[in-house]
């Protein structure tokens, strides 16, 4: 019971119910600065991606280089 | 990574579609072994090399950049093994790709395209070392320029107000106002939206700009899955451009319920979570279509 009793704790993070903090000008910038990804989390954009395969077929043609595909469920580049 | 054509596509469509670029990946993903388990279900997820003729160069599936490089290496060794006239393609690759079918191509170029941001808001006790703690996410919506268009007043003055087109709002509610922070999830139907509602307001008329506040509020509802949340925002309309300079709309709610693959299967009570839409720029990468594209209804 004592062992059930302490994984419930350490459930309770994940399960217990959040309030947002609430929307409004004055909470605006920060919640912004929150949401919006880094410098470093976009980082991955400074590669001269194309966005589809063909694309890259495309250009590897034309270049005489050979094409590295990076493919996910969902679009690496929309929503995955 | 210079000697390499980056690219980056959707797996679901290469593996399976019956078009020129699926039939050229399907061709040769498979030479270095399945990278995702066996079966006919088995996702293509992973990285790859080939030449632009279809000789496989190597492949792999792994967050280890020490085991890509790897990979990459090797591909390039095989790469400058193969005879030019080997390794290009004999056809040329842009009348194939006139023929390509891609949501790409509705681009809407004189409409609008919104960058949607996704992340959840802070809440205490979850482990600062857990990825799932700092996940975040993005996709595009798309308008075009009739729909933009119809997101105005009808007569620019301090203080109008008016209400967004309620099929936009509702489009944009329910396909892209979803709990995909750690994943891939579905948007919701239309019959699952019990709220959704921006209200706009002229705060100020300046040199051709017109300043618009936006309110709202959505609610969303499928089973055990849900939104509810409120909105603010600014955007700011040139009369002479006939675009937006500016529009930047803040969602702050909670969500609860979790869907197959968006990994909340122990996450399922209601927390904060946060959107920023906002213009996208004109950057190769923000030309990609919305993820539920398919459920806009554009012909």
């Amino acid at each position: 019971m004592r062992k059930f009793a302490i994984a419930l704790l350490l459930l309770l993070p994940l399960s217990a119910t959040h309030s947002a903090e609430e929307l409004t000008e004055a909470s605006y910038d920060r919640i912004v600065k929150h949401i919006m990804p880094s410098a470093e989390e976009e980082a991955w954009r400074k590669l001269a991606w194309r966005t589809t395969f063909w694309q890259g077929v495309m250009d590897a043609n034309k270049e005489d280089k050979p094409v590295m595909l990076y493919t996910m469920n969902g679009h690496p580049f929309g929503c995955t | 990574m210079g000697e390499f054509i980056p690219c980056a596509d959707e797996v679901w469509r290469l593996h399976n579609l019956k078009e020129a670029d699926c039939l050229h990946f399907q061709k040769w993903c498979d030479e270095g072994g399945t990278l995702n388990g066996e079966g006919e279900r088995a996702t293509r997820q992973g990285t790859y090399c080939c030449t632009p003729s279809g000789v496989f160069l190597g492949s792999a599936n792994h967050r280890d950049p020490k085991r890509i490089a790897e990979m990459l290496r090797g591909a390039l060794k095989k790469w400058k093994e193969i005879k030019k006239e080997d390794r290009l393609l004999k056809d040329d690759p842009v009348k194939t790709w006139e023929q390509i079918n891609r949501n790409e191509k509705q681009y809407p170029t004189d409409g609008m395209v919104l960058r949607v941001n996704s992340r959840d808001m802070p809440r205490t006790g979850l482990d600062q070392n857990d990825w799932r703690t700092h996940a975040w996410n993005f996709d595009y919506a798309w308008f075009r320029k009739d729909e933009v268009a119809r997101m105005l007043p009808k007569v620019f003055e301090k203080k109008a107000k008016w209400q967004l087109p309620a099929d936009l709002v509702q489009r944009t509610c329910r396909l892209h106002l979803v709990d995909n922070v750690r994943g891939q999830t579905p948007g919701f139907a239309p019959e699952n939206v019990s709220e959704a509602e921006i209200n706009c307001e002229v705060t100020r008329l300046k040199k051709g700009v017109v300043t618009i506040q936006m309110t709202g509020k959505v609610k969303l509802e499928q089973g055990q899955r849900g939104l509810e949340a409120k909105m603010l925002g600014e955007a700011q309309y040139n009369t002479k451009t006939e675009k937006f300079d500016k529009f930047e709309l803040v969602v702050v709610g909670q969500r609860w319920g979790a869907t197959q693959f968006n990994r909340r299967e122990d996450d399922r009570e209601r927390s904060p979570i946060g959107y920023v839409l906002s213009l996208a720029s004109d950057h190769a990468t923000e030309k990609v279509a919305p993820t539920e594209f398919g459920s806009y209804g554009w012909r």
